[in-house]
């Protein structure tokens, strides 16, 4: 099976690319994660890592290199040598929010990489505490109009308070937004009820929400989680609200095609493997497994999406 | 009953061959890494996370708490031998217990530490096993309002860890806050102070600041006389200690561990406070106050006590809510995460097995630990034998590895270089580096809590007294203020009177 998995890999990267091909990978491949160990994208980071290595032939090995929201971490990998061994987790943040938010650019989203591969979508969730009257995102709104309210989310200009922000100009209410240093903080706030409200990432939040703990009001993606059947979509109370998180794996820009086919190959087999499915499914993640083009296209169909949203919360950092 | 039931399952899960085998290795490792100054749980268990892929949830998670809690006990070894704290907690270890080393009592300053860090782990892993649902629900009292007031009470029992002038142990609280302040501010995101450098964005890194004032400070001034050590390893004329002094540190052990169980719960910088609350408390009742920070017996054992029931109590939020208290709890999440374990309360009934699993190992380490330490007290002693040309290389060696490993971020190892030169300049002023650092570490977190109490409350202050617990904290803190402050101006009368007198 495994074996199989390899051999498709190698004949496709073979075949897109020649027999050059052949050569890559000679040696370890460094996977830059651009936050600290122990969150989400670290997690997905590491799961792919390890079924990676096992498709490559090689070790995949996982750095974090964490601080400024992402972009110290892509910043290293975008002035690191183009030749496919240290290639970067990125995310919604490091390839969409930080750009459009950083007054002065480390680094261009588009011009410094070459995409690889989109892994996988995450949602987001907009939940409350149980001792909040709101059943529903209509009601929320409603309440949000009668009386004062303020939402946590894990940090400044991070994929959560945006899209607390988008929530807030598309329903018409003012609620105050409360940064915290991450979603561990954030979440021990709004379980205490000092903050009635959260936008949290599913995967962070959803233990709490299946125990009782918070009540889902709505998950930000167009269409319901496969692991919330039951929360309904933001979406269904106001058409067209969407965001979520992704990951996606980038190199270096000027990276050779054959490297860049064979990373692509490689993650996009490791991403049909079921046990990873599974383990993305546990995490709330849909699966995504796209090609460099795609991932492109998404990029920048994802910058496009945000600057209006970053331009109207007037979020910018020096 | 329940509650025996659980305890002999938890027991039954740890005592496997394998699971008792990964605790052993978790705590070696840990020892050794909290002995290699610089190097951090933090950043041992981000290394070893692949490695936990391929255990059982259960073994690898004893494996990391092994390493977590080793980490507390080596860390004091080090800031004891060669005032090097590796963490926060035994920065305050480094006050006394260096002095003790220097005095030829580094034998009796590291039993006195396992000694007392073994009580505490014990009685604290108990509490968790009874106390950690309820605990839990008092800990998420604490909201903003609280949190600053919390902070406030910190910052005064700062003053009283200086045992010189209180003018200049202010001076190092709010240079310590100012040095805080460096970074993007959490609720404009707007940079301040990183001088134009991305790498500062996320302030400065503890871990170097901490080794630069204490350590690489303290290299600096032994170049200066070298004849200064023979009296450390002269001395020694026991390693372990006499009855008297365990009779002495009977009581700063027993507080100590209430201080840090305490403390050690709340997420969000409770833990840090511990070993500081623990010294003030000590130098407070002490009928001996003039011998803190000369090597004061008790300013070992209540601190290092309360940093270990700390860190055994701060897995409380952990287990039952999934929230990390600290870096290294937020490591063990993204470890549960990827074992296919979602976080969060459900685990203690979900998971009976891995919940009084981890629980019933956390005694068991603590066992392993002082059985390993003990005996290791006179190996790490004869350390102080090695001559300075082979030992300084090496603590810099490890010290810049350690500090690199945490962030891969080069501009650590400028700030460890900046704040050697900074705490040698600060230890020929006669300046302390422990409320410094306090300052540093609670200055973030008293802005940041005092900013979101104020937006909660929508501008209206006096929601740090209307909220009950933070009033109480505030109060806390005055009469602190007050008992440290009155000595000292009853002193500063009585020299009045010597010098007229004159």
């Amino acid at each position: 099976m495994i074996t199989r998995r390899i051999l498709l890999g190698t004949a496709l990267a073979l075949g897109l690319a020649g027999t050059a091909a052949a050569a890559f990978p000679d040696r370890s491949i460094t996977l830059v994660i651009p936050f600290a160990a122990g969150g989400s994208t670290d997690v997905v980071g590491r799961i792919v890592a390890e079924r990676m290595s096992k498709e490559l032939g090689q070790q995949v090995v996982v750095q974090n290199v964490g601080g400024a929201g992402g972009s110290l971490g892509a910043q290293q990998v975008a002035k690191a040598d183009p030749d496919g061994y240290t290639i970067l987790m990125g995310t919604v943040a490091t390839h969409a929010l930080n750009p459009l938010i950083l007054k002065q650019k480390p680094y261009d989203p588009v011009a410094d990489f070459a995409p690889v591969s989109l892994l996988v979508l995450v949602p987001n969730v907009l939940a409350v505490h149980p001792d909040v009257p709101a059943q529903t995102v209509q009601e929320l709104i409603d309440l949000a109009k009668k009386e004062p309210l303020a939402y946590a989310s894990s940090g400044n200009g991070t994929p959560l308070h945006l899209s607390g922000e988008l929530f807030k100009a598309m329903a018409g209410v003012q609620i105050d937004h409360i940064p915290y240093k991450g979603s561990g903080p954030a979440l021990t706030d709004v379980l205490g009820n000092q903050v009635p409200i959260i936008f949290d990432n599913l995967p962070s939040a959803s233990g709490h929400i299946s125990s009782g703990k918070l009540r889902a009001l709505g998950v930000t993606t167009a269409e319901r989680a496969p692991s919330f059947p039951d929360v309904p979509a933001i979406a269904e109370t106001l058409p067209g609200y969407e965001t979520y998180s992704w990951n996606a794996l980038f190199a270096p820009a000027g990276t050779p095609s054959d490297a860049i086919e064979a990373l692509a190959a490689a993650a996009q087999a490791t991403m049909a493997d079921p046990a990873v499915a599974e383990r993305m499914a546990e995490f709330s993640a849909t699966i995504v497994a796209s090609t460099p083009e795609e991932l492109a296209q998404h990029v920048k169909a994802e910058m496009a999406k945000w600057e209006p949203v970053v331009q109207d919360a007037n979020v910018s950092m020096d | 009953m329940d509650l025996l039931s659980n305890l002999a399952m938890g027991f039954g899960v740890a005592s496997s061959l394998a699971n008792l085998a990964f605790c052993l290795i978790g705590v070696l490792l840990g020892t050794l890494i909290g002995v290699l100054p610089g190097i951090g749980a933090t950043a041992t268990i981000a290394m070893l996370l692949p490695i936990t892929f391929q255990l059982e949830p259960v073994s690898s998670l004893i494996m990391l708490a092994g390493i977590y809690y080793g980490a507390q006990y080596g860390g004091s070894t080090t800031a004891i031998l060669i005032n090097m704290p590796g963490e926060s907690s035994s920065a305050v270890t480094a006050i006394d217990g260096y002095q003790m080393a220097r005095q030829g009592r580094a034998g009796t300053a590291l039993a006195v530490a396992a000694l007392g860090s073994f009580f505490a782990g014990s009685v604290a892993t108990f509490l968790v096993a009874i106390f950690a649902p309820p605990l839990t629900a008092i800990a998420l009292q604490f909201g903003a309002a609280e949190y600053f007031s919390l902070m406030v009470m910190g910052l005064v029992m700062s003053v009283a860890l200086a045992h010189g002038s209180v003018l200049k142990a202010l001076a190092m609280v709010v240079l310590g806050l100012l040095l805080g302040m460096v970074g993007t501010d959490v609720y404009t995101g707007a940079p301040r102070f990183t001088m134009g450098m991305t790498q500062f964005a996320d302030g400065l890194n503890f871990v170097a600041v901490a080794v630069g004032v204490f350590g690489i400070a303290e290299i600096l001034r032994n170049l200066e006389d070298e004849h200064d050590r023979q009296v450390m390893t002269k001395n020694i004329t026991r390693l372990f200690p006499s009855r008297e002094e365990f009779r002495q540190m009977i009581g700063p052990v027993l507080r100590g561990t209430g201080v840090g169980s305490v403390l050690g719960i709340l997420p969000g910088g409770g833990a840090i406070l511990a070993a500081f609350a623990s010294y003030t408390v000590e130098k407070k009742l002490s009928k001996h106050p003039e011998e803190f920070g000369k090597g004061a017996l008790a300013g070992v054992a209540g601190p290092e006590s309360a940093n270990n029931a700390g860190a055994q109590t701060s897995f409380i939020p952990l287990l039952t809510l999934g929230i990390p208290a600290n870096p290294v709890m937020a490591l063990m999440i993204g470890a549960m995460i990827i074992q296919g374990i979602v976080p969060g309360p459900n685990v203690v009934s979900e998971q009976p097995q891995l919940f009084w699993g981890i629980i019933a190992s956390m005694w068991i380490g603590n066992l392993m630990l002082v059985v390993l330490n003990l005996p290791l007290i006179g190996l790490w002693v004869k350390l102080l034998t090695v001559p300075y040309f082979v030992l300084f290389p090496i603590i810099m060696a490890m010290c810049s590895i350690g500090v690199y490993s945490v962030n891969s971020n080069p501009y650590d190892l400028f700030a460890v270089a900046f704040f050697g030169l900074l705490g040698y300049v600060m230890s020929k002023l006669r300046c302390e580096p422990a409320p410094l650092l306090l300052g540093f570490v609670l200055g973030p977190l008293l802005e940041e809590n005092l900013r979101r109490a104020m937006i909660l409350s929508r501008g209206d202050p006096t929601t740090f007294v209307t909220r009950p617990i933070s009033a109480g904290l505030l109060v806390l803190s005055l009469a602190i203020l007050v008992l440290v402050f009155l000595p000292q101006i009853r002193k500063r009368r009585d020299e009045v009177f010597t010098e007229s007198d004159a």
